[in-house]
């Protein structure tokens, strides 16, 4: 590739061409500050805080997106850039209600870094704020625009990303805010819930809607049995929130302290994650054999099941109607559990610690009544939990190393792996492979159904099936071009699976920020590297499972299966009318 | 092809069609019709003419007969008339504003005579929905050179070479656009034109696409060639619906006869359009944005680079020019670019559109070669000011530009003079401005509309503009702080250099621009809360007290007039003024200039019900006199017993303090005596007035002039108030001056108003055009001069004077020669014989907004006169007080803290004509007032003036049908003497009103001061 040489604050530096001066100046150790841009993400010039003097332009330029050419003298401290960052956050700051003491992102605020960093003491243009609009309208996400700072980040990752389109700018001028189209609140329109937009909000405009205090009022009624779940990608990631670095398995210490914060029993979405898979594989391998409708997709993530029942209703009889894990692990606790237990179900308390937003939708679906109760009450993000060890006081990281409880708490590296895009598919072939062929697996490790590009698509030989070809989509955007050619009949796969979030459930709307390829990459290790210390790789070979089946279940697909395990969908508009 | 005898062109251009233009045309049709004259007469309808405040208009060929405002009921007049008989029908001829006089056709009207049309040359011409007449006029004859004849590059060179700039507002070079597209690495290239005109009062683009929409498609065409592009765009703003039918008609025309389509002129070349409509988002002219709305998205800008020619249109390479800009192309590409580039200056070659709006006679669309001065364009094509008010400022450039003041209007409209002074030429908007605008006002109103068209996508523009609205909101609300005016600029220049687009970077310059021109303005709303224009409605009562000088709460009196509450009405009047009567006869009342009433027809007679209440009270026998305060032990001195030294004693006297005033001349009143003429101020009542001010226990000593000041200090006085006035009259500095008979005018009116045996000649010449001119002549007259002829170097209404004096001394037999000076006096013993005048002509403009006149040569002549009036200014005669620690001005005007008047020796003021130099009574009285103030304040009083009044009035009542009287109703006449009456005698020439006629017209008061 060419080079272009270039000079940044005396700094002769040498790029490739189409590198913006922003990257260039980070190849030479020179910091520019920014706030709109976001990499993976976007880049468009909006928030003039990464302003930059060029010799021979009138104006300041955003670095994030004007081109290093050969020649270029860049000035990114002068004090005609210094002062033109400092006016532009300091009209942001006069705009916003600077109730940081109170605000959700407090401490973890880039308007607020970008405020101290240029020693902001007092906001000199004074004047109206735009008006609050505080959207409540869903189970899931919390918007406040009056926090909103205009950055745009999660209108790109809503409509480029995703490709929901979910948000927009609306109105112009000071009146300008983000939000659905026509002033609707998102409760009203097709969005997934999967909370990308939260994962990139620099501010606290956009939040999970925050469920801790029910919880806690849960966990202190001495009356109630508080029952916690978790979901495999919050091991992966709970650490970020109290400085571990990204990849850092906390099974342990999340155990020990979701003991400390008081949940009676501790189970693990892992448990039915395996179960899934047994209850997944045979639909497709019944499906297969009675030429039911193919491919089969995945349910495991509530984002893309809204999303389908939004923009492809006419493709939901290729869902699998397995509930989602947690929803199974909910049925079982407040029926198979309590009986065994002799509890009232009535006074049971299920909670999921999960990486996701969508399931605070999910949990609420009135299909997911089937224990008799709602299976599970509150699902909590990983943010959220994080947020209750703090409350406690728990020194997190000092934690020794907690135990789930049996009998819902055993499970296989096949169920941990769930949690990154492809884990459902590997799982499956998992146990696929060896159900249909009776021969043991001896490579369990499928690196074709691994890593982080968009759509992957892979083919399995089975004896006695033949070829099974799958197909994986993690990210709506990516999910979106894979029913697009299964909706034309030019998708020939047996197995689909889609995960609502890129890079799967690791990178899932409720974990800890910032999410970025490499944050994904490192969570999704750590998952691998516990398959790879477990004892079972594979579902079927989960002893408790075999036990439930027995006690319990009876068979797969079985009549209480059925009932407890499985569900149905229902057909969404793309608008509401208006 | 069919013969007419007669062409008759209806402009419908939208301006023309919303005021009523398809009436008119179907009445001509009928009309032709009825005396059967279809087959020798042909009505046609046109694009914009241009002169839009004129319609509907209607244009006879052959003889180019230019009818203007017409009716339907107008159009058989003309049919009849002019048609059949052949006659023209003078009373819907237009007739020059300046001079009244009819001009009959088309061609002779400065208007249309000075344009220069390329870019509408078709425009008012042609049938825009008839592609024929546009073939007719060597339409596409350039396409078919450009495809037939040249390569790309050989376009692009011709366009180069002619040094077209965008018209839409920057000025790029045209020629270079084309060639980075052509030369940009890409497949397939686009062909945009830029038809989003947003800026208020712009329509060139609009009246080009309704007038002359082939003009475009061939443009765009031949762009498409030279840059290879097959498709096109025109982007225009839903607003314009008469310009996207008669461009998609003119598109479908256009393909059929194979201008558009394939292999168009059988050349292989392919070349289509098609037309986007906006929604009306002002940003949308902002190329980038307006791409993103193409591409079907929120039209927001992006950021550049990549600029357009490179990656525009869905990435692709993109040529994106306006409407004006394409319409300049066909005539450059046939009659080449030398041909085109020799109208214009060295940098901006071609012609201009411009949409001339606001207060200008001759509103609508003109094109000028660039380099024309702002003058030319607003006196010469534009006719000038509207009502015959002074010109303050012009806005070019839309929301985005800047102003240009009266001290520039010799500026060269071209884009290097333009950004000289802070605006930008701009879509070529030019908006006009008298002195009723308020530059504070127009600033906000700008910053509004600009915030209000924010896309909101980068913090500068999104907050930054609204914090400038809030700041100016403030300060046009009477709630500006110290401070603000720096806030404003910093705001102007970060968001200037940090925004993203150009309407971010822009929307600053309204601000900055009449920053720094009209910063006193600023400070007068900040400090003052005062509004000169009488705009700000926040900052006053009603516009008539806001506009005098002294502060007379005019609204307030009128309102008691008019119940009948007489006394109560000199008693506010009594508040602000000590000379109702004085001031009822011979003051200039700029409050009715800004009377809401001129709106219905003309405004109330403020100042002679202002005369009829003072006249009331003083026949009273018991003239009312305010609240005094109890006595006081400062002595404070006043120098100078006229109006502002006067005034000072009445309010200080108001305040209970004991004053001397001292005065060089045997009698008081100041210029009041010794500068008007009897017959317009009688004798009596200012004596009387004066009287009552002497009864406040002040006193005063004629003949007693004082020099030195500090001696008046050491005398026991606590203050000293200097109010010497301005007798010194100035000199011609010609020939012949020092001749017996050459007279100075305000030494002339001195002496005749004491009393003193003036005597003039039979033969007496004025020189000057002010009020001691005009005074000087009909004094003259009155003293038995045969002939009095003023002479004034340039036109009547630059004249200083009051309009409704010249008038006067007119009616009474003076000859005003205009456009003349004098050169030299010849005489002998006897005095002078005759004298030697030139003709001048105006030429460029001067600092104060008029034509600078020069002396034609050769147009010497002569006449005979025994007496010369030279009244051509006068200046303070301070002389005698210099070495007390004064400064004064090059006129001998004392410097003074405008705030306070005073001097810079400490407890000496100065004010009236001494520090203004000749300004009029009513400004001496403010400056008595706020000397009066002042000194209270230095002497620990709380420096207030009375008023009791203000909140009751504003509560009060009236018990007449209001609405009745808003009805148009004229101004209930004055009486004046017979002109029989006048000659040989100084009788008072203007009579009161009777109370019966005084009630009647304070009725007409609006009461606007009512703000709900």
């Amino acid at each position: 590739m060419a080079m272009v040489g270039l000079t940044i604050d005396g700094n002769k530096v040498k790029v490739p061409e189409g590198t913006t001066i922003l990257e260039a100046a980070k190849s030479a150790n020179i910091r520019i500050p920014t706030l709109c841009y976001l990499p993976e993400v976007q880049a468009i010039g909006a928030c003039r805080v990464c302003l930059v003097e060029i010799d021979g332009n009138r104006s300041l330029q955003a670095s994030c997106v004007f081109p290093a050419t050969e020649g270029l003298v860049v000035h990114t401290n002068s004090e005609k850039v210094q002062q033109a960052r400092k006016f532009t956050v300091e009209l942001l700051l006069s705009a916003h209600p600077q109730e940081c003491l109170t605000c959700a992102r407090n401490l973890k605020c880039e308007l607020q870094r970008l405020a101290e960093e240029m020693g902001i003491r007092e906001v000199r243009f004074p004047g109206a704020k735009p008006e609050p609009r505080i959207d409540e309208s869903t189970t899931s996400i919390r918007r406040d625009s009056s926090k909103c700072i205009l950055c745009r980040r999660c209108v790109t990752v809503c409509q480029e990303i995703q490709q929901v389109g979910a948000l927009s700018a609306q109105e112009r001028g000071f009146d300008t805010y983000i939000g659905p189209a026509f002033g609707d609140d998102l409760g009203e329109t097709a969005c997934a819930l999967c909370g990308q937009c939260i994962n990139v909000c620099p501010v606290g405009a956009l939040t999970e809607k925050d469920y801790t205090q029910e919880v806690w009022k849960a966990i202190h009624d001495p009356d109630k049995i508080v029952v916690a779940q978790d979901a495999p990608a919050v091991r992966a990631a709970l650490g970020e929130e109290f400085g571990l670095p990204p990849g850092t398995l906390v099974t342990g210490k999340m155990l020990e302290a979701l003991r400390r914060l008081g949940f009676d029993i501790v189970f693990d979405t892992n448990f039915a994650a395996d179960l899934t898979i047994i209850e997944e594989g045979n639909e497709l391998l019944k499906r297969v054999k009675d030429g039911g409708t193919l491919p089969m997709i995945t349910s495991c993530s509530p984002g893309w099941i809204k999303f389908i029942e939004h923009f492809y209703p006419q493709l939901l009889p290729h869902l699998s109607t397995c509930k989602s894990p947690h929803q199974m692990l909910g049925a079982l606790t407040k029926t198979y559990y309590a009986q065994k237990a002799g509890v009232d179900p009535a006074k049971m308390v299920t909670v999921s610690i999960m990486p996701c937003t969508a399931k605070k939708f999910e949990c609420n679906r009135p299909e997911m009544r089937d224990s008799g109760f709602q299976d599970v009450d509150y699902v909590l993000t990983t943010r959220e939990l994080a947020r209750m060890i703090k409350t406690a006081g728990i020194d997190f990281v000092n934690l020794p190393d907690g135990k789930y409880d049996d009998p819902l708490g055993e499970y296989t590296g096949a169920a941990t792996i769930f949690g990154a895009t492809g884990g459902v598919m590997e799982a499956a072939l998992r146990t696929a492979y060896e159900v249909a062929t009776g021969k043991k697996l001896e490579n369990v490790d499928f690196a074709a159904v691994r890593g982080l590009e968009g759509v992957k698509e892979a083919a399995v030989a089975v004896d006695g099936l033949g070829e099974v070809r799958v197909a994986l989509a993690h990210g709506l955007g990516n999910a979106k071009k894979l029913m697009d050619r299964l909706a034309s009949g030019k998708a020939n796969y047996h197995f689909i699976e889609v995960m609502a979030c890129p890079g799967g459930c690791v990178a899932g709307g409720g974990q800890p920020m910032p999410v970025n390829n490499e944050v994904r990459r490192l969570r999704a290790q750590a998952l691998y590297q516990e398959d790879k210390k477990l004892k079972y790789r594979k579902s079927h070979e989960n002893p408790s499972i075999t036990k439930i089946y027995q006690e319990f279940l009876k068979e797969p697909l079985g009549e209480k299966s059925h009932h407890l395990l499985h569900t149905k969908y229902t057909k969404r508009g793309k608008y509401k009318e208006h | 092809m069919e013969i007419w005898r007669s062409h008759v062109l209806v402009c419908a251009g939208a301006g023309c069609v919303s005021s009523g233009c398809r009436e008119v045309r179907d009445a001509l049709v009928q009309g032709i019709m009825e005396f059967g004259l279809q087959g020798e007469v042909k009505v046609i309808e046109t694009g914009c003419i241009g002169s839009c405040d004129l319609g509907p208009i209607a244009v006879v060929y052959p003889e180019g007969v230019f009818y203007q405002k017409l009716k339907a009921e107008d159009a058989r007049v003309i049919t009849e008339e002019h048609l059949l008989k052949g006659r023209v029908v003078e009373r819907l001829l237009y007739a020059e504003p300046a001079t009244t006089k009819l001009i009959p056709t088309f061609k002779e009207i400065d208007f249309f005579k000075l344009q220069e049309k390329i870019v509408l040359r078709n425009c008012g011409l042609i049938d825009p929905m008839n592609i024929e007449e546009y073939i007719s006029r060597e339409g596409y004859e350039s396409l078919a050179q450009a495809l037939s004849r040249m390569t790309p590059q050989e376009v692009v060179d011709v366009v180069q070479r002619s040094g077209l700039r965008g018209r839409g507002g920057a000025g790029f070079p045209t020629g270079t656009k084309w060639r980075f597209t052509q030369q940009a690495q890409g497949s397939p290239k686009y062909v945009i034109c830029n038809a989003d005109e947003g800026d208020p009062g712009a329509f060139m683009d609009r009246s080009v696409l309704e007038g002359d929409p082939h003009s475009v498609i061939e443009a765009m065409a031949i762009a498409g060639y030279a840059i290879g592009s097959n498709q096109g765009y025109v982007y225009v703003r839903a607003e314009y619906p008469l310009a996207i039918e008669r461009l998609s008609h003119a598109i479908e025309q256009a393909r059929q006869y194979k201008f558009l389509g394939r292999n168009i002129f059988e050349t292989a070349f392919d070349f289509d359009l098609e037309i986007r409509i906006g929604a009306g988002a002002f940003v949308c002219g902002e190329e980038t944005a307006l791409m993103t709305s193409i591409e079907g998205k929120r039209g927001e800008p992006r950021p550049r680079p990549p600029f357009p020619a490179v990656a525009g249109l869905w990435k692709k390479p993109t040529l994106l020019n306006n409407v004006e800009t394409y319409a300049s192309i066909p005539p450059i590409i046939l009659k080449g670019p030398e041909w085109y580039s020799q109208f214009g200056t060295g940098g901006s070659r071609g012609t201009k559109v411009f949409a001339l709006a606001g207060n200008i006679n001759n509103a609508g669309l003109v094109e000028i070669p660039m380099g024309t001065s702002l003058g030319k364009l607003i006196y010469d094509v534009g006719g000038g000011i509207k009502g015959g008010k002074k010109f303050k400022a012009a806005q070019i450039g839309g929301p985005s530009g800047g102003c240009i003041p009266k001290e520039h209007l010799n500026i060269s409209l071209d884009y290097e003079s333009v950004k000289d002074v802070g605006a930008i030429m701009g879509s070529g908007g030019l908006i006009v401005m008298d002195e009723n605008t308020c530059m504070v006002d127009l600033a906000r109103f700008f910053m509004d509309f600009i915030q209000d068209e924010s896309c909101g996508k980068c913090p500068p523009c999104r907050i930054g503009s609204k914090r400038m609205l809030e700041i100016l909101q403030r300060i046009t609300q009477g709630q500006g702080q110290p401070g603000d005016i720096d806030q404003l600029i910093e705001l102007g220049e970060r968001i200037r250099e940090s925004a993203l687009c150009g309407l971010g970077q822009t929307a600053p310059n309204p601000i900055l621009s009449t920053l720094r021109f009209f910063r006193d303005e600023y400070e007068e709303h900040i400090k003052q809360k005062h509004c000169r224009a009488g705009v700000c409605q926040a900052l006053f009562d009603a516009p008539c007290q806001n506009a005098c000088p002294a502060d007379n709460n005019a609204w307030g009196y009128i309102t008691l007039i008019s119940e009948g509450k007489f006394k109560e009405a000199i008693a506010v009047i009594k508040e602000r003024n000590p000379f109702p009567a004085t001031m009822g006869r011979i003051c200039f009342h700029p409050c009715e200039v800004k009377c809401r009433r001129e709106q219905v027809e003309s405004p109330v007679a403020i100042c002679a019900l202002k005369r009829f209440a003072a006249d009331y009270d003083l026949e009273s026998n018991d003239p009312h006199i305010p609240e005094v305060a109890p006595k006081k032990s400062e002595k404070v001195a006043v120098v100078g017993a006229g109006p502002a030294g006067l005034s000072a004693a009445y309010f200080l006297g108001l305040k209970g303090y004991p004053i001397t005033i001292f005065e060089a001349l045997p009698v008081a009143g100041g210029m009041m005596t010794v500068g008007i003429p009897e017959y317009r101020l009688p004798r009596k009542v200012l004596q009387d007035e004066i009287d009552d001010i002497l009864k406040l226990g002040v006193e005063l000593k004629l003949n007693s002039p004082v020099t030195d000041v500090e001696a008046l200090k050491t005398q026991g006085y606590r203050a000293v108030f200097v109010a010497t006035g301005a007798h010194k009259g100035l000199k011609l500095g010609l020939a012949g001056e020092r001749l017996k008979g050459v007279l100075d005018g305000v030494s002339f009116l001195r002496d005749v108003n004491l009393g003193k045996p003036v005597k003039v000649g039979e033969r007496v010449a004025v020189i000057g055009g002010g009020n001691v001119a005009i005074d000087a002549a009909r004094t003259a007259l009155r003293l038995g001069a045969k002939e009095v002829q003023i002479f004034y170097r340039r036109l009547r209404e630059d004249m200083p004077a009051a309009d409704w004096e010249i008038a006067e001394a007119e009616n009474e037999g003076v000859k005003i020669h205009y456009l003349v000076a004098p050169a030299q006096m010849w005489g002998g013993n006897g005095g002078v014989k005759r004298m030697e005048c030139r003709r001048m002509v105006l030429s460029d403009f001067d600092k104060s907004g008029r034509k600078r006149p020069v002396p034609i040569t050769g147009s010497e002549f002569e006449i005979d006169v025994d007496t010369v009036i030279a009244a051509i200014g006068q200046v303070p005669d301070t002389g005698s007080f210099k070495g007390n620690g004064f400064k004064f001005d090059s006129s001998g005007a004392f410097i003074v803290n405008p705030e306070s008047l005073a001097t810079r020796s400490p407890g000496v003021f100065a004010g009236g004509d001494s520090v203004r130099g000749p300004a009029s009574a009513v400004e001496a009285i403010a400056d008595g007032q706020k000397v009066a103030m002042s000194i209270d304040k230095l002497l620990g009083g709380d420096g207030s003036l009375p008023n009791a009044y203000r909140d009751r009035l504003k509560e009060m009542k009236v018990s007449y049908d209001e609405e009745a009287y808003a009805e148009e109703r004229s101004r209930v006449p004055l009486p004046e003497a017979p002109l029989s009456d006048r000659y040989h005698n100084f009788k008072e020439v203007e009579m009161g009103y009777t109370t019966r006629f005084a009630v009647e017209e304070a009725k007409r008061c609006l009461h606007c001061y009512r703000q709900e």
